[in-house]
């Protein structure tokens, strides 16, 4: 352990009087197994690094002038820069103006252990009277986490204000396959229409009854109309019908699907017997 | 002619009565009825504002706050007592009695008078305490004043520019030029709740400190707390938005502060504004500032007349609007909320689906009330939704507005068209090919000529 001599920090401390300063200033790391470091506070370049198991301490000499005074404040203060927050500590003072604070870890609030950045340490020294106080900047000290070791977690408390926009995001709509494939196969689909057409007329389907049909009786044309119009009765009910809009329609076109229908096949079966199909 | 008289008589009530919203009896309390004297000008300006003014002391027989269940009082003022504690008809449990009964309260304190035990119970309940033995002093050896205080340093000079927090109304922020002096001040912390919010903070090089202990240097082990963590006036306002303020300099209030002149160290000479700082805190403690009142909620379909239907359908458009004043002094006027902070449409089942920013309306300068309105999709999820705007801020009552609708799936026809969706357009010629297939099929089933064999089959 070292203290090199120090010099009064304050700029224009020794000039004006009435203001106080404070010399010997020193700051001081000590780790568990007693390999401490220690600076004084005009000579810190670096940044004091305060590890989990170590404790740093401070001392100086606080003085109302020139002279070795006890002042009435005498405060480390611990700042994050990033929010300004700040963490006082009060040095044990004594009669002869030296004082001293210990901190470790443990005594620091959540807040600034779990902060990034260097904390910013300054001197707050000030008394009742007429002499000035003085605030300065000491030495900027880092907190060393052990990675080993649980960090503790700083929950935010809760403040009433503005909350973070939710758009809620929507399903996506069913998709359709591109355009051209859908048209390529209905038209394959439509072709075998005209195909299966192809193919009765080939096995030698033909309508040549027709007329000979209609004249034997004339329910052909009902019974036949009615299953076209059944058919248009579907389309219309797709189209825009309602259900008992349709009903209706179907039970009389059905209707006169079976009492035309009756005459008509019973037509055809005179054919058959006949011989003519 | 009774009627008449009666009529003007009610007509005078409501005009009395319009200096609050929450009503006018304000009982203060405090050690000798004499003491308020030093107090004319803060209760001469309470007076002129229409506050019907009743002085007690907790000794005082009479003294009650509820009278068969209602308040008889609508505010408290508590002055500094020399009481150990305020008595059987002022215990924390009925002052929180009182506050759950929307009654406003303000706690002056004042570090020359230990805080009554019942003052700090009370305190307590709500999450701000107070430095140990009832007692001690805030100095700040750096923004004393030096006119008054220029050897003990116990006269705070402050300036309070900016809210404690950047999306805060200012309120009771002050301009960058205009100081408050705070006299003797004692002063508290606040615990973690939201309720609580500071007014004005201590500076960072500021203490508390016990003067009768600590003569001689700031005991480490006994430091109260120190720097921006030390509150001088905070605000805590219940869920059911009644206020209670605790000031830690009482003398502040007092007739010989409204006027003085203060400097700071190296500053010149100011006058404080500690009579507006009064006035406003008086004002915002007991509503005549800050209270926000819903008018008219009114949400609809999209290019649709009716308000408020019960039943809207998944992924529709709907407006939503909200309609909002704020109380100021004496009158309804149109509440503009920071334009960074707006009031926002939660669009919840269990938990929101939509959070979204209303955006204020234009209005015309004579309306009492401003529009808050957005537009927006309903979620592609059927249930029972609540359209709620819940609008807390420090400073300002609260606002928690649920509108509950139904929101339905889509019903069978409501659907696009399947001759619209391109990925059915195989399957609706594939029904036409069967439909002209089948008519075919019957039509050559009924009519065909037996064809001739293609091959007469020999044995």
């Amino acid at each position: 352990m070292r203290f090199l001599p120090s010099f009064a920090l304050l700029a224009g401390a020794a000039s004006a009087a009435s203001s106080w300063s404070f010399s010997d200033g020193a700051v001081e790391v000590t780790s568990k197994g007693s390999v401490s470091t220690s600076y004084i506070f005009a000579d810190v370049q670096e940044t004091v690094q305060l590890g989990q198991a170590d404790r740093l301490k401070v001392s100086l000499t606080a003085k109302d002038g020139s002279k070795a005074k006890r002042p009435h404040q005498a405060f480390l203060m611990l700042k994050e820069k990033q929010t300004g927050l700040e963490a006082p500590y009060a040095l044990t003072l004594k009669e002869s103006g030296k004082g001293t604070v210990e901190l470790t870890q443990k005594d620091l609030p959540i807040q600034l252990l779990t902060s990034t950045d260097p904390l910013e340490a300054s001197l707050v020294i000030g008394s009742f009277g007429s002499t000035k106080g003085a605030v300065s900047h000491a030495f900027n000290v880092a907190i060393l986490v052990d990675p080993n070791v649980p960090q503790p977690q700083y929950e935010a408390p809760l403040r009433y204000g503005k909350k973070p926009e939710i758009h809620h995001i929507f399903r996506d709509d069913p998709k359709s396959p591109p355009k051209i494939i859908s048209l390529v196969f209905a038209l394959a689909v439509v072709a075998t229409v005209p195909l299966v057409l192809l193919g009765w007329a080939a096995m030698g389907a033909n309508l040549d009854h027709a007329a000979k049909a209609v004249s034997g009786s004339a329910s052909h044309i009902l019974f036949f109309g009615s299953i076209v119009a059944m058919e248009g009765v579907y389309f219309l009910y797709y189209s825009g019908w309602k259900l008992f809009t349709v009903l209706p329609f179907m039970s009389i076109i059905g209707l006169v699907a079976f009492l035309s229908g009756s005459k008509a096949l019973g037509e055809v079966q005179r054919r058959r017997l006949a011989g003519e199909r | 002619m009774r009627s008449l008289l009666s009529l003007a008589v009610l007509a005078a009530a409501s005009v009395v009565s319009a200096v609050s919203v929450t009503g006018n009896r304000l009982l203060v309390v405090l050690d000798d009825v004499a003491e308020k004297e030093s107090y004319s000008k803060l209760f001469g300006s309470l007076a002129d504002r229409g506050f019907d003014i009743t002085y007690d002391t907790p000794r005082s027989e009479d003294l009650q706050l509820f009278h068969l269940g209602e308040r008889t009082y609508d505010h408290i003022v508590f002055l500094p007592t020399k009481v150990k504690a305020l008595g059987p008809k002022l215990t924390p449990q009925i002052l929180l009695d009182f506050v759950n009964a929307a009654g406003n309260i303000m706690v002056a304190l004042s570090a020359t008078t230990p805080a009554s035990t019942s003052t700090v119970a009370f305190l307590a309940e709500l999450g701000i305490s107070l430095p140990q033995e009832r007692t001690g002093l805030v100095v700040d050896h750096f923004n004393y004043d030096t006119v008054s205080a220029s050897e003990k340093h116990d006269t705070l000079v402050l300036h309070n520019s900016k809210p404690v927090r950047y999306d805060m109304w200012d309120v009771f922020s002050l301009r960058d030029d205009e100081f408050l002096a705070l006299p003797h001040t004692v002063g508290h912390t606040l615990g973690a709740g939201e309720l609580l919010t500071p007014i004005l903070r201590a500076p960072s090089t500021a203490y508390s400190y016990n003067p009768k202990e600590q003569t001689e240097a700031v005991d480490p082990d006994d430091l109260f707390a120190a720097g921006q963590q030390l509150a001088l006036a905070s605000a805590f306002q219940a869920r059911n938005s009644a206020r209670v303020t605790v000031l830690g300099s009482a003398e502040m209030l007092q007739d010989k502060w409204f006027d003085t002149k203060v400097a700071v160290e190296g500053g010149s000479k100011v006058s404080t504004k500690n009579a507006e700082f009064a006035k406003t805190l008086t004002g915002w403690t007991f509503q005549e500032l800050g209270v926000l009142r819903v008018e008219e909620i009114e949400h609809r379909l999209k290019d649709s007349n009716e308000t408020n239907p019960e039943i809207y359908r998944i992924k529709n458009e709907v407006h939503y609007q909200i309609s909002l004043s704020e109380y100021r002094w004496d009158a309804w006027v149109p509440f503009n909320a920071n334009p960074n902070d707006p009031p926002q449409l939660e669009v919840s089942m269990l938990s929101p689906f939509h959070r979204l920013n209303l955006a204020p309306e234009e209005h015309s300068a004579t309306d009492r009330t401003r529009t808050y309105s957005t537009d927006l999709i309903l979620p592609d999820q059927h249930g029972i939704f609540n359209l709620r705007v819940n609008y807390k801020r420090p400073f300002y009552t609260y606002v928690d507005e649920k509108c509950t609708v139904s929101v339905r799936h889509m019903a069978h026809d409501e659907w696009p068209r399947s001759f619209v969706i391109s990925g059915a357009w195989p399957w609706i010629s594939g029904i036409g090919a069967t439909v002209s297939g089948f008519v075919m099929f019957c039509a050559i089933w009924v009519y065909s000529k037996p064809a001739a064999p293609l091959v007469k089959k020999t044995q």
